[in-house]
């Protein structure tokens, strides 16, 4: 019993991690923070165009991109083993892995406006098919190099306190993903605040976006190529798992608790500061994954979100059998573009 | 009114958490070098050169591929802590080894042990000249090697113990030459024509070469792509061709290709050979008259010699 559930030990899971590793795990908790928020407020976009499993296409997808650029690498840098060493490296891949993605959810764009092809098949077929390709690349050309987006691509979230500092005048700032991620996280933010009626108005009714003079298709391909630079990025430092969860877990939670979108951009932040500290607690109790453990807390708040979700519809629908329901308190299923 | 009383609540859980997170700074006794290796197969070593002076903590488990490895918040914190990070190097351990070596960059003591073996002794496949393959624990000559990176790097963090930390690495090295010529006169039973080693993964390279088997691995090393139809062919054709008597499973790769040559071509599968990772420490064995622990690097390798020395006989 005791030996598959480790002891809830107060001092191991809840003093030592704020007290001797405190920066180790301050930079962990604040990158799942960042990861989580970027992700989840990107999702909310794909939430409502039910296209919420891109991430876990373009975890895929983005193999040929990896062999790929394996392959011009060595074949611009032969012979030496240093340059053949770092057709591996952290940033070839990184740029593979970009190209991969972006041809990815150009072709899903594509496919699925110049045919009569749904999204998600769409989706279904462009990640299968580049897969497929990735992987007949490899056997080919690469089979005698360890290439796989596991060993060469994915990061792990537990080790960025370790990493390189960003540095502003010679004094360690924060670990570099971490400054990275914070950028993208920025840059997200900036470009939802700018355009949030064009994005808003596309998200909902295309046909509604082009009477208003909005170009719905390019709106959609911006998101796009924006979504496959925090995925890639995400991807880099943090691993697969974590982004494709995020991606949908923190949207579908929030949307579940209000119908307004600036509010459910809030509570997505809120889900994504819980899951990262609760998560970080939860995988130093079981001495597990971190990032399992922070997409399992995130589900762990849709499940109690989901609850009071059924027992709010249930109380409404209560209050409103004997005489005045205040309007307003019934939740309705879809989101609606403005606040209450 | 309904959210009063839950605020409430929630504000005495935070205080409570609060309390408990004062810092209590209880010391214990000096406890010995605590240092973190990332395979079994380094964890060993550095356990045998180290002895009581170290302790040593591995981050992938028994059994475990290096290249599926998924880390524990617990190691997370060994690594933040530990003294000396010993690693495999030859991007055995991936972006890890990245990792690794900017921690080392950064200050802390890290060691590639593989780093001791010169270059000319590895092994380098044709396309790949760059990347040589980092599975030189088939060899104990090799391995030997990196007895002596383990040791110095021991020695900076704990100069007291210099003279243990010799004398059992040179203990070792005696060991592993023992190990080398028992090896060689074990396999050396088996009839040059059926010297042939078949396994699921690419692995057993310089096994091979130290004791002139004929290595074929259905697979190659990267784990993503599962072994072709051409590949389970050939390799079928091969074991009929030369008569090959068994093929051979690998404790951290699943067996189903093997298994399926075994059937298409008629040879037995001659047993579960270790190849990325030890088996769990205290797992004993018996094979010629010997009981050993295929939890250590000598036990290991004695194992995956008889295992072939008798199935290929």
């Amino acid at each position: 019993m005791s030996s598959l559930v480790p002891d809830f030990d107060v001092q191991r899971v809840l003093v030592t991690p704020w007290t001797s590793d405190a920066t180790m795990n301050g930079w962990i908790v604040l990158m799942g923070f960042l990861v989580a928020t970027t992700c989840g407020w990107v999702g909310q976009y794909l939430l409502l165009r039910r296209m919420a499993l891109m991430g876990d296409a373009l975890s895929h997808s983005i193999l040929p991109g990896l062999a790929g650029a394996f392959l011009i690498a060595s074949f611009l840098n032969p012979g030496t083993a240093d340059g053949a060493g770092n057709a591996r490296g952290a940033t070839v891949m990184y740029l593979g892995a970009l190209a991969a993605a972006l041809v990815t959810t150009l072709l899903i764009h594509w496919l699925h406006t110049a045919s009569r092809v749904k999204q998600d098949a769409a989706i279904g077929i462009v990640f299968s098919g580049l897969f497929a390709l990735g992987v007949i690349l490899i056997t080919v050309f690469a089979d005698q190099v360890d290439l796989d987006a596991d060993c060469v691509l994915y990061g792990e979230i537990g080790t960025v306190g370790f990493t390189d500092y960003f540095q502003l005048s010679g004094r360690d700032v924060a670990p570099l993903p971490v400054a990275r991620m914070a950028i993208v996280a920025l840059l997200t933010f900036a470009w939802i605040q700018l355009f949030y009626k064009e994005l808003l108005v596309s998200s909902f009714d295309p046909g509604l976006a082009s009477s208003l003079g909005i170009r719905a298709n390019w709106v959609h391909g911006v998101l796009m190529l924006w979504l496959s630079v925090v995925i890639v990025s995400a991807f880099e430092s943090v691993g697969a798992i974590l982004v494709v969860a995020m991606l949908i877990v923190p949207g579908a939670t929030a949307s579940l608790l209000s119908t307004s979108l600036p509010r459910i951009f809030s509570l997505i932040v809120l889900h994504a500061a819980i899951s990262s500290l609760f998560g970080l607690h939860l995988a130093l109790w079981l001495d597990c994954s971190i990032a399992g453990a922070m997409v399992v807390t995130g589900c762990g708040l849709f499940v109690l979100a989901w609850l009071s979700h059924v027992i709010r519809v249930r109380r409404a629908r209560h209050a409103s059998l004997p005489q005045d329901a205040p309007p307003g308190t019934l939740a309705s299923p879809s989101v609606t573009p403005n606040p209450p | 009114m309904h959210r009063l009383p839950t605020f409430a609540h929630a504000f005495t859980c935070l205080a409570l958490l609060l309390g408990f997170c004062l810092p209590t700074g209880a010391a214990s006794a000096v406890p010995p070098l605590r240092v973190v290796a990332t395979t079994t197969l380094v964890a060993d070593l550095v356990r045998v050169v180290g002895g009581d002076r170290v302790q040593v903590q591995s981050l992938m488990g028994p059994g475990v591929d290096p290249h599926l490895y998924k880390a524990s918040a617990g190691d997370m914190s060994a690594l933040g802590s530990a003294r000396v990070i010993f690693f495999t190097g030859l991007k055995l351990e991936g972006r890890m080894e990245d990792l690794l070596r900017r921690m080392g960059q950064r200050g802390r003591q890290v060691v590639a042990v593989a780093d001791a073996i010169p270059s000319d002794q590895l092994l380098r496949k044709e396309g790949a000249e760059g990347h040589p393959d980092p599975h030189v624990w088939g060899d104990p000559r090799l391995w030997s090697l990196a007895i002596t990176p383990v040791r110095d790097s021991l020695t900076a963090a704990d100069p007291e113990g210099a003279a243990a930390y010799a004398a059992r690495a040179a203990a070792y090295r005696t060991q592993l030459d023992t190990l080398h010529q028992w090896a060689a006169s074990r396999i050396a039973t088996i009839p040059k024509p059926q010297r042939v080693l078949i396994t699921s993964h690419d692995a057993f390279a310089y096994f091979g070469r130290a004791y002139e088997l004929d290595v074929v691995a259905v697979q190659g090393i990267s784990t993503v792509a599962e072994a072709g139809l051409a590949d389970i062919t050939r390799v079928a054709d091969l074991v009929k061709q030369r008569g090959v008597k068994a093929v051979f499973v690998e404790s951290s790769v699943p067996p189903g290709t093997i298994q399926r040559i075994s059937k298409d071509a008629g040879a037995r599968v001659g047993g579960e050979l270790f190849s990325d990772a030890l088996g769990t420490p205290g797992e004993m064995h018996e094979a010629g008259g010997e009981r050993y622990d295929v939890g250590t690097y000598l036990g290991m390798l004695k194992h995956n010699v008889n295992s072939v020395a008798d199935a290929l006989r």
